[in-house]
């Protein structure tokens, strides 16, 4: 059972160690991977070392760089 | 803005939906372009061909798995992300800002999707319509989140 804070500076921390673990899903969810969806919504990684995975890390890079060239 | 979407249109409309789209494509069951943000030709043909190869490697990638064909597809890649996602006539794929939030992405993605299908346009509440209009960005959006209050 997770431990009930006490005082403000208990709470501050937990906010705090609230925060970090956003910051550290958020620069998970950034880093370079492939995700495909099915129709229900369920998601399934392409791992990186799977048939393909390069190629198409490769056209969507390609793409950022279409989209950047606009800009 | 009438009510139903027309495919020369649906690409502009993703970008009204979502300020993290730098670029988006609508393909048809053909591959071929119907409509992009693009205004120069030669790149909007660019990025939907490359829009294309990219379902067609997921489906290469994936022929194996024992699931049905993947409808929606997210490329993180350094500096953005690619996001596509497709219905048996329409393929629409958009290159977002680094940052965009995943979720919202693909529902903006479906939501266009379903505006082409017939499905009723997404709307913003009538209340924030007759606000004096901001920055509606996601980024904005995450900014004015409630913090919670210390102390007490």
């Amino acid at each position: 059972m997770k431990e009930k804070r006490k005082g403000p500076f208990s709470r501050a921390a937990g906010i705090a160690e609230g925060v970090a673990a956003t910051v550290r899903r958020l620069q998970r969810e950034r880093e370079p991977r492939v995700l495909v969806y099915d129709p229900s919504g369920y998601a399934r990684l392409i791992q990186p070392e799977a048939r393909g995975h390069d190629r198409i890390m490769g056209l969507a890079e390609d793409m950022l760089s279409e989209a950047a060239g606009r800009e | 803005m009438p009510d139903t979407l027309t495919p020369e249109r649906a690409a502009e409309r993703l970008r009204e939906l979502s300020a993290d789209v730098r670029a988006a494509v609508l393909l048809d069951a053909a591959g071929s372009l119907a409509s992009a943000t693009e205004e120069e030709r030669p790149r909007a043909d660019k990025l939907a061909d490359l829009a294309r190869r990219l379902f067609e490697e997921v489906d290469r990638a994936t022929r194996d798995w024992e699931a049905e064909p993947p409808e929606q597809v997210e490329v993180q890649v350094p500096g953005g992300a690619v996001f596509a996602s497709r219905t048996p006539r329409w393929t629409l794929a958009a290159v977002a800002k680094r940052g965009a939030l995943s979720s919202l992405m693909l529902y903006d993605l479906q939501a266009v999707l379903g505006e082409l299908e017939g499905r009723p346009p997404i709307r913003r509440a009538a209340s924030v319509e007759e606000r004096t209009p901001g920055p509606a960005t996601e980024e904005h959006a995450a900014e004015e989140l409630p913090m919670p209050e210390l102390g007490g």
